[in-house]
């Protein structure tokens, strides 16, 4: 990752130069810490009311649960 | 006319097929249950089977089927609720952990580790099954 600007420039004139004979592929990390959200959205007040509903599905298709 | 020992024989040999083919209609009356007691197949938390390790083509067969027939389930129930389908799902699983998987056999929380029922202790429940 590279953070100062300095050191981007710097990058940034090694790039240019290169494009003339190869290709260049620029990587511009993002300034925050990238965030993975492994919230997925239940509501625990949902799941718990359905607690009864869940026990008559299972009684009620016994052979898939 | 014919001996009754070929009667005999001809009734026996016909019970014996009935008897069969009722033992393999009882074999799909509770194929989930079949398959946690393989070892091979454990309860998830997210309301659906999973393979412990490698599991033969067969029983991943079987277990893709259930779970095919249990997301129709969670999705009529979510329909009749107003709720996600999801929510219908990680519902039944907190009553499966709590009611279908027997002592030894595999269960797995969100965090992703297989364990086994330890005994007759309860199964532990994510928090959100209350």
């Amino acid at each position: 990752m590279i953070r100062s600007d300095v050191h981007k420039g710097a990058v940034l004139g090694a790039c240019l130069a290169a494009a003339a004979t190869a290709g260049c592929v620029q990587v511009n990390a993002p300034d925050e810490p990238i965030e993975i959200n492994l919230n997925v959205n239940i509501r625990q007040e949902v799941v718990v009311r359905l607690q009864d509903d869940a026990r008559e599905l299972i009684e009620q298709n016994e052979e898939i649960f | 006319m014919k001996k009754p020992a070929t009667i005999f024989a001809a009734f026996a040999l016909g019970l014996a097929v009935a008897a069969g083919g009722a033992s393999a209609a009882y074999a799909f009356q509770d194929a989930a249950a079949e398959l946690r007691a393989t070892g091979t197949v454990g309860e998830q938390a997210d309301g659906y089977l999973g393979t412990v390790g490698s599991a033969s083509a067969e029983v991943r067969a079987k277990v893709d089927q259930i779970n095919i027939q249990r997301r129709a389930a969670y999705t009529r129930l979510a329909a009749e609720r107003g709720v996600t389908i999801e929510e219908a799902a990680r519902a039944t699983a907190c009553q499966l952990f709590a009611t279908r998987v027997q002592p030894g056999q595999y269960y797995r929380l969100p965090d992703g580790v297989w364990r086994q029922r330890n005994g007759n202790e309860p199964v532990p429940r994510p928090a959100y099954c209350g």
